[in-house]
């Protein structure tokens, strides 16, 4: 049995891209192995949003061909987009395949064994062909229903790698939520680039969601990434959905109306606030998450305090907080004015301590609460999985199994590592 | 991309022109801008579409930015050759439903004035006032395409606008009506003070639209 190992790096799409590449190959035989051990095929499904992954990405080039000099070794992602050339110039690397035909890899390693010589631009660019990813690495079922970008944020080389807005139809998303529900998925997450730009034919984003939660079955919908631009108040209302998760990453990058505009982002402070206080004043402890750049160039004491600010005022559940780096061809690395990597480095230390004090307070909110945990993982008598708000949770109960939903009391917090709730079920 | 042949050049000032291209089959909505750049060129900006909707022809207006590398190159461009565009991209358009029913404030810093003169050729009939901030005269771009009362030229750096000082000056003497659907377009620091006035008018944040040029 022939076996393939995945490496994912940067966001949920590309997770759930790595997800359904991989049911490709185990449906048809290969036997899925840890990235560090040996394998016959290598996957490394790149990101290049800053620097530190394509630096990632890198390393793990080099690491699975030290396992396996004679492994076929395939790079595809945002990397093998921006990076074309410089990787198809290194000889260990059989493949080097764009986001657009990412769906095609395990063809493209069955030509390869088959004798077939099969060059990657030949290959099928339908950006929503990847399948279901039931036999991927997680309970919760993605859905593709976006892919592109056309926001050109300053700081993004996102457009230039995934290209232009596309949005899937409809009804694909609707009978692939259909699919994976009744094939066991219990939590479905929408996924894309720019989710809340969602347009096919008359349909907006607030029209899917409102779809998908009329559907029948025993699931719950999760929204990953969302922009706070580009949906509206009936969107809003529709988190109030039994079906609904209560939680939403909401990008927010800075807490600089000044630098907001430099970034071009669509939105300001007030709008953010706005977004932020609707939705908690229907659910008090709805985890609003979200990513923050830090050292955007031009960005002062006064610009990163206000950052500081917001977070400990909103309370994000968690902060993704990365320092700017230049990405080539953007806009931001025309602009003067770029920090210092030492006051960046300050600064992230800074934020850090303060993302994760607030997340911590945020988290002992849920002590004498309940969750409702899909399970993941078991070990002995012990649980694990995310409850509806998308926050770690370890519980103890009889007869427990993976994939099922259980009503957690929430009674205390490990504070070690990742703050993870504790509980019982009912 | 799509390669476009241009027509003709017209000069406004010393450093401000106008590109006219061929449309081809191009279609875009009021106020979307494109990228440009030479035909097979990597290097590419994004421009306003300063001609309407319904004109047969594409233009853009452009100010050669000191030591600018695409504002420079452009500007020596002739008639006959060829530019790529990619796009229409952007959200700074109108809502369909508010065209004929609302007032319109517009605030433009120099060729920020370029989505806006789209906006007002493709719907001649919109009540509007135009706030148009530049430093000289000579920086009111074809001024004669707008209803004279309703084009405020701002001057900073001379008496001879309609008014002198920063947009944000006039703002400031001129509160405007809180039904005002404004749109502000150009440099972030006049977006950025200008936002935050028209905000303590109590224009709520509804309204207000920005595009941000650098
Ligand atoms: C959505 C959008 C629409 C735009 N529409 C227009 C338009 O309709 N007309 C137009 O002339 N420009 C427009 N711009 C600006 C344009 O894209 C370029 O940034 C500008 O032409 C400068 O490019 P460059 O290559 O010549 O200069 P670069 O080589 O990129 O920059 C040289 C230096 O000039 C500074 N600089 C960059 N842009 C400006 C500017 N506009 N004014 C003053 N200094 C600047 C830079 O910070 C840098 O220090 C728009 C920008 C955006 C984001």
């Amino acid at each position: 049995m022939k076996k393939v190992a995945f490496k994912t790096l940067g966001c949920r799409l590309n997770q759930y891209e790595t997800d359904a590449i991989a049911s490709q190959f185990q449906d048809n035989g290969f036997k899925l192995v840890p990235f560090d051990k040996e394998a016959d095929v290598y996957v490394i499904n790149s990101c290049t949003v800053t620097h530190q992954s394509d630096h990632k990405s890198r390393n793990f080039i080099n690491q699975a061909n030290r396992k396996n000099p004679d492994s076929v070794l395939v790079v595809t992602g945002c990397m093998a987009n921006n990076a074309k050339t410089e990787l198809e110039n290194r000889d260990e690397i059989n493949y080097v395949v764009e986001n657009d035909q990412k769906s095609s890899v395990y063809s493209l390693v069955e030509a390869h064994y088959n004798g077939e010589i099969f060059h990657p631009t030949k290959l099928n660019t339908d950006l929503f062909s990847y399948g279901s990813t039931d036999k991927g690495f997680h309970t919760r079922s993605m859905v593709k229903i976006q892919d592109g970008c056309d926001n050109f944020c300053t700081f993004c080389i996102i457009p230039s790698v995934r290209g232009r807005a596309v949005s899937r139809p409809i009804q694909d998303i609707l009978d692939n939520v259909k699919r994976v529900v009744a094939t066991g998925a219990k939590e479905v997450v929408l996924t894309g680039v720019n989710i809340g730009r969602y347009e096919y034919e008359n349909y907006k984003f607030d029209d899917v969601v409102e779809q998908i939660l009329e559907l029948d079955g025993d699931f719950r919908l999760r929204i990953s990434s969302i922009e706070p631009d580009g949906f509206g108040d009936k969107f809003l209302g529709l988190l109030n959905h039994p079906k609904m998760t209560p939680h939403l990453h909401l990008c927010l990058q800075s807490g600089s109306d000044s630098i907001l505009l430099q970034m071009r982002r669509m939105y300001n402070i007030k709008r953010f606030k706005e977004i932020a206080n609707k939705i908690r004043s229907v659910r008090p402890n709805f985890n609003i998450t979200t990513d923050i750049i830090i050292g955007f160039p031009g960005e002062s004491d006064q610009d990163f305090e206000d950052t500081c600010n917001i977070i400990q005022e909103l309370k994000f559940g968690h902060v993704h907080a990365f320092k700017y780096s230049i990405r080539k061809g953007t806009r931001a690395e025309r602009m003067n004015q770029h920090i210092d990597e030492r006051i960046k480095s300050n600064r992230s230390e800074i934020l850090r301590n303060i993302s994760e004090n607030v997340k911590a307070d945020y988290r002992k909110g849920f002590i004498g609460k309940y969750q409702t945990v899909l399970v993941e993982k078991i070990i002995g008598s012990e649980a694990q999985g995310y409850g509806e708000s998308y926050v770690p949770v370890k519980f103890s109960g009889v007869n427990l199994k993976k994939n099922q939903f259980y009503r957690v009391k929430i009674s205390s917090i490990d504070f070690n590592g990742e703050p993870t709730l504790i509980g019982v079920s009912d | 991309m799509r390669s476009h042949k241009v027509i003709e050049i017209r000069n406004l000032t010393p450093s401000t022109y106008i590109i006219r291209m061929e449309k081809n089959d191009f279609t875009f909505k009021t106020g979307q801008y494109i990228t440009l750049g030479f035909s097979g060129s990597i290097d590419r900006r994004e421009y306003s579409i300063y001609s309407s909707e319904q004109d047969d022809y594409l233009e853009v207006l452009i100010k050669e930015v000191e030591d600018g590398l695409v504002s420079k190159k452009l500007k020596r461009c002739k008639s006959g050759d060829y530019l790529d565009i990619d796009g229409p991209f952007g959200h700074f358009s109108l809502k369909e439903n508010e065209i004929s029913k609302k007032k319109f404030l517009f605030i433009a810093t120099g060729t920020g004035i370029s989505p806006i003169h789209s906006f007002i050729a493709t719907h001649p009939d919109m009540d509007y006032q135009l706030l148009h901030g530049v430093r000289k005269e000579e920086e009111a771009y074809e001024r004669e395409s707008y209803q004279n009362n309703n084009y405020i030229l701002c001057t900073s750096r001379e008496k001879s606008g309609d008014f002198h000082g920063r947009v944000t000056d006039y703002l400031k003497q001129n509160p405007v009506p809180s039904d005002t659907v404004c749109y502000l377009c150009g440099n972030c620091h006049m977006i950025y003070e200008a936002y935050d006035i028209l905000e303590k008018q109590g224009i709520n944040l509804g309204p207000i639209h920005t595009e941000v040029y650098f």
